[in-house]
C-alpha cells in the first residue's frame, strides 16, 4: 500500500468585497470537537501571531490573517504556481461556545484555536438512583 | 517597464495588489521549465529573481524544519517532507471538517545551469519555505565599462 500523498489544490478566493485592496483566500481548516471544546486549525502560511485576528460576534466566528510582504521586497516574480494573499473565513458557531475563554496561537503558519464550550453545554451525566 | 511594488509610487495598501498582479503575469509562465516535475505536485512553488540569483518559495504550513528534507544533486533540488495534523483529532474527537491534508510529499526541480545549486540555502518562516539559489559566478551580470574614445 503506497503512503498517502498530499495533492495541490488551488486556493479558494473570498467572494465578498474587502475594504483592503488585494484578493483574500479562505484558509483550509480542520474543525473537531471534544467533550470540553471545539477546536479549529487553519492553514495561513505567511501570517505571524501579530497579524492574525479572531472575532466572535453574534454566533459568527471570523478568522483573518494578513500575510507579511517584507520578503517580497526587491524580488521579481518569474514563475508562479500559487496565489499569495490575505486569509479570511467565517463560521457560524452555536452559542454553546464561551467567547471569553477562546484561546489561540500561531505555529509555523497554522492558527490553532480552542473554543471552550460554555459550562451548560457540556454533556451532563444524569445520575439515576434506584427507587 | 514593470512597476515594482516597492517603488515610491505605491502606497502600503497597494503593495499586496501589486504583488498579486505581478504573480498573475508570472502564473504558470510557459517560459519556465522545471524538467520532469510539473505542476500539480505538492508543494506548489513561486520562483523569484533578485540580484543574487533565484528564490524558490513554497507554502508548507505546519511542517517544522526537522520534518523537511531538502537535497541537491547536480542541477536538481528535491523538497520532501511529511505533514501531520498538528494535533488535530485528539482521542475521542469528532470531526466537523477535515480539509488540511496530511501525508508525505516529495518534489524535484531541475534548475537552470546558470544556478549554483550546490550553494542553495533555505529558511522556513511562518510556514513558508524559501530556498535561495545563487547564480554561478560566471553567470552573474558583469558591468562593461565604457571608455571615452
Amino acid at each position: 500500500m503506497t503512503a498517502q500523498e498530499i495533492s495541490v489544490r488551488p486556493k479558494q478566493e473570498v467572494v465578498e468585497e474587502q475594504t483592503r485592496a488585494g484578493r483574500a483566500y479562505q484558509p483550509d481548516v480542520d474543525i473537531y470537537e471534544t467533550k470540553d471544546s471545539l477546536w479549529l486549525k487553519a492553514d495561513m502560511p505567511g501570517v505571524d501571531e501579530k497579524s492574525v485576528q479572531v472575532r466572535l460576534d453574534d454566533g459568527v466566528l471570523t478568522i483573518e490573517g494578513s500575510v507579511a510582504l517584507d520578503d517580497y521586497q526587491n524580488v521579481s516574480p518569474v514563475y508562479s504556481e500559487y496565489r499569495v494573499g490575505n486569509y479570511r473565513r467565517r463560521f457560524t458557531v452555536s452559542n454553546h461556545i464561551d467567547g471569553e475563554r477562546i484561546q489561540g496561537k500561531m505555529v509555523n503558519g497554522v492558527l490553532h484555536l480552542e473554543l471552550p464550550k460554555a459550562e451548560k453545554a457540556k454533556p451532563r451525566q444524569i445520575a439515576i438512583s434506584a427507587e | 517597464m514593470t512597476i515594482r511594488f516597492g517603488s515610491p509610487f505605491t502606497s502600503p495598501f497597494d503593495r499586496l495588489l501589486s504583488l498579486q498582479r505581478e504573480l498573475d503575469r508570472a502564473f504558470e509562465n510557459p517560459g519556465w521549465d522545471f524538467g520532469l516535475s510539473g505542476r500539480g505536485v505538492f508543494p506548489a512553488v513561486n520562483v523569484f529573481q533578485d540580484s543574487e540569483g533565484y528564490l524558490l518559495r513554497a507554502e508548507v504550513p505546519g511542517v517544522p524544519p526537522d520534518k523537511l528534507n531538502l537535497e541537491t544533486h547536480g542541477r536538481t533540488l528535491t523538497i520532501a517532507g511529511e505533514r501531520d495534523s498538528n494535533g488535530a483529532g485528539a482521542e475521542g474527537a469528532g470531526y466537523h471538517r477535515r480539509e488540511r491534508e496530511v501525508g508525505k510529499f516529495s518534489r524535484s526541480f531541475t534548475l537552470p545551469s546558470s544556478l549554483d545549486v550546490e550553494n542553495a540555502k533555505a529558511d522556513y518562516k511562518h510556514g513558508v519555505l524559501t530556498v535561495r539559489i545563487p547564480l554561478k559566478a560566471a553567470a552573474k551580470p558583469r558591468q562593461i565599462e565604457v571608455k571615452a574614445a
